[in-house]
């Protein structure tokens, strides 16, 4: 049990969100504690993202809510909710830097926008942070110029320009090399372990997952199916099949294999029935 | 009462700390020309404008080394840390040596992982780097 | 059966159609709130450095290109009223009164009508698909994300910099609808009528004409500029939908303008403006 200090920074609620009568997620609830990474899997539609967008208050619960630092986002005003978003970092899927300013205008932003500091201070705070993810000498470099590994980078840069309490990540390792997946990973890892930053991440890859997490969640079809410290999902992941329904589709999912209670799910799916009445 | 300044600190409310950043300037060396300067409290945005414009009038007093004993510190984020950058720049254009002493180990990670670590002299004690 | 299905799916278009339209004007009408509350809270901020420089860019962006356009377009508005009223005048010998019908009909209506149409081509498919492709790159997201409003940041300096173009075009406009009718007078309907063409422009013209001209085209510019924020920001799915953003923008901004020309008209003729 936590003790009195362990507050969850990031606390999610009975949370339920439908688009258009399509159940995207159901009474979710997931507490993330202070510097620890939590990391957020399942197969693609399984609602991941749906919920990283509800814990940085882009999109609203129909039922439940998102507690962030102790307050209740969905009851925030406007106002109140920019207040708190200067406290934690997004990394988009694509970078989602600003094509019409260079790298370095993109990192100096919300430099600029939302403190006192004067044009020199934030001129080196852009250099810290562009050499923190590798990226000092693309600074007067177009976001159109850079590769797919690089927005990231430069994306990550602007994300923590304002030194976040927390980051949320969505699927950082997304459509990059192996290696380059490992280079985010660390620059994760770095934020979260030396400078104790809660961090949050959705993605679907196994190995990146395995090896930032502190603790794993797994989202299928909506439900919160496990929420568990890394080292359950590796001895899981390790096991042979027992028979028990869910666990067996954890570690299907945990595998990457083609066989097993994930893909039984699609093809039973009365494809005879819908064959035969074609005539 | 420090903590429920914490909680409001984690609930999200700004707690302005009105403090000055700088403590305190002590003249020491046999000339008195070697400047050991205390800093406290959290060096974070809403204290780095200040924290900046106190060291910046330091070089105005013709020092001849200045130690900054950040002891006191408990954190500081990469504002406070560019602050510094813009010292060291400063100090280097007049040759006055600027040492960093008593970084706690989460100040410390800052310097690490902006790998600042190299650029800036950093001492453990302030008897150490008044000895060097 | 099959018929039945079709009327029902023509049906079902016509009224999704209305719906969507409807949805379009109301949200349109809720953006137009929520600049002018941003416009007002921008005049008395204390940074506003950065809204400046925004500003400026897109006044020039959207100045500058459609500058050469409108100034031909209205040319060729002046000649085609000149050559079509002059035949119509000449048996009473009053072919010189052409100009007071360019000066009516350039000042009070075409001139602000169709540079908005121009415009609405320029500058308003430009804003729907600049803001299209964002929404789509995730970057408005980003920027609520870094607790940066996108009205503030991207609605308000277009609207304002359409707004302000507009104006400054139609002044343009007006006079080089002008231009072309004299010219046509001078080239093809002779002495007497290109000599008295400027006289007869002052005579017919007083400052209300050239006002509720400006006035029309400011509410154009907020038309035509609100329609394609909307219409960008509302983007869904790809590059398709900033396609459909555009076209949306282009052909609602024209219908609004024509609809817009009409009521301001009816209001004018009422008051007796």
């Amino acid at each position: 049990m936590a003790s009195g200090q362990e507050h969850p920074v990031v606390r999610v609620m009975n949370l339920s969100k439908s688009f258009e009568d399509k159940s995207v997620l159901r009474d979710v609830s997931l507490e993330i504690l202070p510097a620890e990474t939590m990391v957020i899997m399942g197969g693609s539609g399984c609602g991941k993202s749906t919920l990283l967008r509800h814990m940085i208050g882009s999109l609203y619960p129909d039922s439940g809510h998102v507690e962030l630092l102790g307050q209740n986002i969905n009851d925030l005003a406007e106002e109140q909710l920019n207040e708190l978003r200067l406290k934690f970092g997004i990394l988009f899927q694509s970078g989602a830097l600003f094509n019409s300013m260079t790298v370095g205008e993109n990192v100096a932003l919300p430099l600029r926008e939302h403190t006192d500091l004067d044009e020199q201070t934030i001129q080196i705070m852009v250099k810290i942070k562009l050499e923190q993810v590798g990226l000092r000498e693309s600074i007067d470099v177009m976001p159109a110029e850079l590769s797919g590994g690089m927005k990231k980078r430069a994306g990550l840069a602007r994300a923590i320009a304002l030194d976040p309490e927390i980051m949320f990540y969505d699927e950082p390792s997304a459509g990059l090399d192996p290696v380059t997946t490992a280079e985010i990973d660390q620059l994760i890892t770095d934020l979260a372990k030396k400078l104790g930053v809660t961090t949050v991440v959705v993605t679907h890859e196994m190995a990146s997952a395995f090896r930032i997490a502190d603790r794993m969640a797994i989202l299928d079809q909506g439900h919160l199916v496990k929420v568990a410290p890394k080292a359950e999902f590796e001895a899981l992941r390790s096991s042979a099949a027992t028979g028990d329904q869910a666990m067996d589709t954890i570690r299907q999912f945990l595998r990457g294999e083609s066989q097993g209670p994930l893909t039984a799910r699609r093809s039973s799916t009365g494809y005879e029935d819908d064959i035969l009445s074609v005539v | 009462m420090p903590a429920t300044d914490k909680t409001n600190h984690r609930k999200g409310q700004p707690v302005t700390d009105t403090t000055n950043p700088i403590r305190g300037i002590e003249w020491a060396g046999e000339d008195h020309r070697v400047a050991v300067v205390e800093a406290q409290g959290d060096i974070d945005l809403r204290r780095s404008s200040r924290f900046q414009e106190e060291l910046l009038a330091l070089p105005d007093e013709h020092p001849r080394e200045i130690v900054l004993d950040l002891s006191n510190v408990p954190y500081m984020d990469s504002s406070g840390v560019a602050s510094l950058v813009k010292l060291l720049a400063r100090l280097r254009r007049d040759k006055v040596p600027l040492k960093l002493t008593g970084l706690r180990p989460r100040v410390r990670s800052v310097f690490e992982i902006t790998r600042l670590d190299t650029i800036f002299d950093i001492r453990a004690t302030v008897k150490e780097a008044l000895e060097s | 059966m099959n018929e039945q299905k079709r009327q029902a799916s023509v049906l079902q278009l016509i009224g999704r159609k209305f719906l969507n339209g409807l949805s379009s004007f109301g949200g349109t009408v809720i953006l137009l709130g929520s600049t002018i509350r941003w416009s007002w809270r921008a005049l008395w901020q204390r940074r506003k450095r950065k809204g400046h420089s925004a500003l400026a860019t897109q006044i020039v962006r959207f100045g500058v290109r459609s500058l050469g356009i409108v100034c031909l377009v209205q040319a060729f508005l002046g000649i085609i009223l000149a050559l079509q009223m002059a035949p119509a005048l000449s048996p009473w010998g009053q072919q010189d009164k052409i100009a007071n019908i360019i000066g009516v009909a350039g000042f009070r209506m075409l001139g602000p009508i169709f540079t908005a149409v121009v415009l609405s081509g320029f500058a308003g498919a430009s804003i729907a698909a600049e803001l299209g492709s964002m929404v789509v790159a995730e970057e408005i997201e980003a920027l609520e994300a870094h607790a940066l409003n996108p009205i503030r940041f991207l609605v308000v300096p277009r609207v304002v910099a359409t707004f302000a173009m507009l104006l400054a075009l139609t002044v343009i406009a007006d006079l080089m609808i002008s231009l072309g009718g004299y010219l046509t007078s001078l080239v093809v309907l002779g002495p007497r009528v290109s000599a008295m063409y400027w006289q007869r422009m002052q005579d017919q013209l007083r400052l209300r004409d050239f006002v509720s001209g400006l006035v029309m085209a400011g509410v154009f510019g907020l038309l035509i500029s609100l329609i394609a924020c909307h219409q960008g920001l509302r983007v869904r799915g790809g590059a398709e939908g900033v396609g459909r953003a555009t076209t949306n923008t282009v052909v609602y901004s024209i219908v609004g303008i024509i609809a817009a020309a009409c009521v301001f008209t009816a209001i004018f003729y009422v008051f007796g403006f």
